[in-house]
């Protein structure tokens, strides 16, 4: 950052400056609202300050990596700040108690992704001449100016989103009917005395039926795959197959053409 | 400031609306493809955000629970394959133009 031109870090502060500007003095109307609606409801996802503290750090470095990223030139800088942000995004899905979605993201989105990106860089390795397609410090300007605007309609309408329920108090459960037989008193009888909870589900499996209840928690490899695996099968196998084509696709599109091969392995013999 | 103490589901939407535009400013301002593409990943991850909140909020008690957490593990196996097909794109590209200056592959359009 040592090289950073002054009127860079101009630009930028005014340019935060006027995001402030925009969303909390322009706009008072949301800033009141959502006092207004923070306060009334009592529907809040985690009433502890510490956990609002892992919220804003997460947001903020979710959000100063993103930003990180789009104005590097240096492109290894930028994968490094992107890998920095999937980090960040990973913690938010915890926050939301989508564990499993959590290590997806670490795994598919930092691990491999991210290494596909930085072995391109290896391969291409050439600096670019004009990084921006704005020119001028009015250019760029009228850029943020427009970025800020999409931002403040859209967290307009999505500030207005009310939680219809808490879901810290009572976490979600999923519910896993097996069919028993309903004669099956004793097999009942014992399940519950294994504290496994037992429900009548006759308008789900018919008149002679019970059902186990099993709890899942919230956002774990048991209740996704549950779900991925029994109502989602179609999507989930249709995935399969995109990733199979597009496997088959990358390979068929990056490999060199034959000629070229052909020209190398010459190359390669003449050196020889 | 309550509204920085209790969180609602609407801190993680609006968190998600500035990863969006974020991520629309690196695909439209920048010029280089990798920077582009990087950018469309953002994108996909503010919706996966978005997704995985209302999933949060709104979730009852029953098997529903779960279609916002599928239907983000879904987006990110595309978002995989979209990376994978659209890097072997960008190298070919290098590999006949030696540049992967989006503003300069104008063939098709001349």
């Amino acid at each position: 950052m040592s090289n950073l031109p002054i009127s860079k870090c101009l630009m930028w502060l005014s340019a935060s400056a006027l995001a402030l500007l925009v969303i909390v003095g322009v706009e008072p109307g949301i800033a009141f609202a959502a006092t207004e609606h923070a306060e009334t409801t009592a529907n809040t996802f985690h009433n502890s300050k510490g956990a609002a503290f892992v919220f804003w750090a997460f947001a903020f470095a979710s959000l100063g990596g993103s930003i990180f990223v789009i104005t590097r030139s240096n492109m290894v800088t930028a994968v490094m700040g992107m890998v920095g942000t999937f980090f960040a995004i990973a913690g938010l899905y915890l926050m939301l108690y989508a564990s499993f979605l959590a290590v997806m993201q670490v795994l598919v989105y930092a691990g491999a992704i991210m290494v596909l990106f930085v072995f391109v860089i290896m391969i291409l390795n050439r600096p670019e001449d004009e990084p921006w397609a704005v020119q001028g410090v009015l250019g760029k300007g009228i850029a943020a100016l427009g970025v800020l605007y999409l931002f403040k309609r859209l967290a307009g309408i999505l500030w207005e989103v009310k939680d219809t329920h808490s879901l810290v108090v009572e976490k979600a459960k999923l519910n896993v009917e097996v069919v028993l037989n309903h004669a099956d008193v004793a097999l009942v009888q014992e399940l519950q005395g294994l504290g496994i909870q037992l429900r009548d589900t006759a308008r789900v499996c018919g008149e002679s039926a019970l059902a186990i209840c099993r709890t899942y928690e919230f956002g774990t490899v048991e209740g996704v795959g549950y779900t991925l695996f029994s109502k989602y099968l179609f999507p989930f196998e249709a995935v399969s197959i995109v990733l199979l084509v597009a496997v088959v696709g990358a390979i068929a599109i990056a490999r060199p053409p034959d000629d070229e091969e052909e020209a190398d392995e010459a190359a390669t013999k003449e050196a020889s | 400031m309550s509204i920085f103490y209790d969180l609602t589901v609407s801190h993680f939407l609006v968190l998600a609306a500035a990863l969006f535009a974020v991520g629309i400013a690196g695909v439209l301002l920048r010029r280089n493809a990798l920077i582009v593409m990087m950018s469309i990943e953002l994108m996909l991850n503010a919706a996966n955000i978005t997704v995985l909140a209302f999933s949060r909020g709104f979730a009852g008690n029953d098997e529903a629970a779960y279609q916002g957490q599928a239907f983000a593990l879904i987006v990110i196996a595309i978002a995989a394959a979209e990376a994978a097909v659209g890097l072997a794109i960008i190298v070919t590209v290098f590999r006949t133009r030696r540049h992967s200056d989006i503003d300069r592959l104008t063939m098709l359009k001349d």
